[in-house]
């Protein structure tokens, strides 16, 4: 079971991914509503994985990824997006991200792939 | 190909027989004593160890035929038919799965191979995969475009349901044959598409409730998730079952203590004497 940091814009994504993760027995240590901010309790809190979303004001998730691996180069970031922009999935892959997960998703898939992760 | 064994069913009964799978068609040995063309065939469906082919008939009627054989004779049966049915079928390329329940399958690759559209289900065929997809299964629909070696084509994009998860897969082929797939596809599942008046009966808060259950929230999650009394959620589920968009799966019940409950959990609570 992993300690784990959500970074969304939207609160009803926020309190999706706790109740989800939570359900799966992982520590929910910090939430974020940007990219900014995100960054910032990534280093305050060091949790075992980050679900990023990829589209937030002030800086989106793909920046926020970027600096988080520049700060933590064995930082897990699992990507988080709508449906459409999976040609995200490319640049997040080249920017460090272990995963990718595309809204909407079902709980126990989203917990396989964060089990997955947070195993490798 | 030679005969090879296999069951094959009529009138409820299984029979265990033979089958010859020939280049223009299937002779299917006692109790039918039949030749199938493939050309006949207009639907093809897998449960298991199970093929269900059905043919038209001289006459314009349709005829079922029921085959349980081993995997590879089924695969081999699957690709004769698929090749050659009487069906919309196309050349291309396809991905499956691309998505399963909203996590992006990292060995996902493009396979060559064709397309058929038969009466219940599209059939995706290469040399590694038979991959069937039923109409009926099938969540949406959409001409997207997709990045393949760094040039973005059109793709259509698939959502289905397998196994309760929901599958996402892609066909990619050259527009024009894509625009008559999807045409042809859009056609086939209309009935699942929701009319204007049905989209008005749904509000913001219906709809994250619809999201909640894609997800698998159950109802208490739910309720406490939108902070929703129950009568609010019910009037939502109703609207949801209304518009077809829920099944019930299960109906739980919320129960009080009667006096003679009461009086069993007092006397079970009391010390032994």
């Amino acid at each position: 079971m992993g300690r784990i940091l959500i970074v969304d814009d939207t609160l009803f994504m926020r309190t999706l991914l706790k109740n989800i993760l939570s359900s799966g027995g992982h520590e929910i240590v910090g939430e974020a509503e940007d990219g900014d901010i995100g960054v910032t309790k990534y280093k305050e809190l060091k949790p075992d994985l980050v679900t990023m979303d990829v589209v937030m004001p002030k800086m989106n998730g793909i920046e926020a990824l970027k600096a988080i691996k520049a700060l933590d180069t064995n930082a897990k970031v699992i990507m988080c997006t709508a449906v459409g922009q999976e040609q995200m999935v490319k640049l997040a892959i080249k920017s460090g991200a272990r995963g990718y997960i595309v809204k909407p998703f079902q709980a126990p898939k989203v917990l396989e792939e964060i089990g997955n992760v947070l195993g490798a | 190909m030679a005969e090879v064994p296999a069951k094959l069913e009529k009138d409820g009964s299984w029979v265990t027989s033979r089958i010859d799978i020939g280049n223009d068609g299937i002779i299917l040995k006692d109790p039918w004593n039949v030749t199938v063309s493939y050309r006949s065939i207009i639907d093809l469906q897998k449960r298991g160890q199970v093929i269900i082919l059905v043919a038209t008939m001289p006459d314009k009627t349709e005829r079922q035929y029921k085959i349980a054989s081993v995997e590879k004779v089924l695969a081999i049966l699957t690709k004769k038919v698929i090749m050659a049915a009487n069906a919309y079928r196309i050349m291309a390329h396809f991905m499956s799965p691309a998505i399963r329940g909203g996590v992006l399958v990292t060995d996902a690759k493009w396979e060559k191979g064709a397309i058929s559209v038969l009466k219940t289900g599209i059939w995706f065929v290469s040399q590694e995969k038979q991959i069937s997809v039923p109409l009926k299964e099938v969540a949406s629909l959409e001409l997207t475009k997709r990045e393949l070696q760094k040039k973005k084509l059109d793709v259509i994009k698939i959502d289905h349901l397998e196994s309760g998860e929901v599958v996402t897969s892609f066909i990619l082929c050259p527009l024009s044959t894509l625009q008559v797939l999807y045409n042809f596809l859009r056609d086939a599942t209309k009935e699942m598409d929701m009319k204007g008046s049905e989209l008005d009966q749904l509000d913001a808060q219906a709809a994250q409730v619809a999201m909640l259950i894609y997800s698998g929230m159950d109802t208490k999650s739910i309720e406490n998730m939108l902070n929703l009394p129950p009568e609010e959620l019910n009037a939502i589920y109703e609207t949801l079952l209304k518009l077809k968009l829920v099944d019930v799966v299960m109906v739980r019940k919320e129960v009080q203590l009667t006096p003679k409950g009461v009086r069993y959990i007092t006397d079970a609570l009391k010390p032994p004497s």
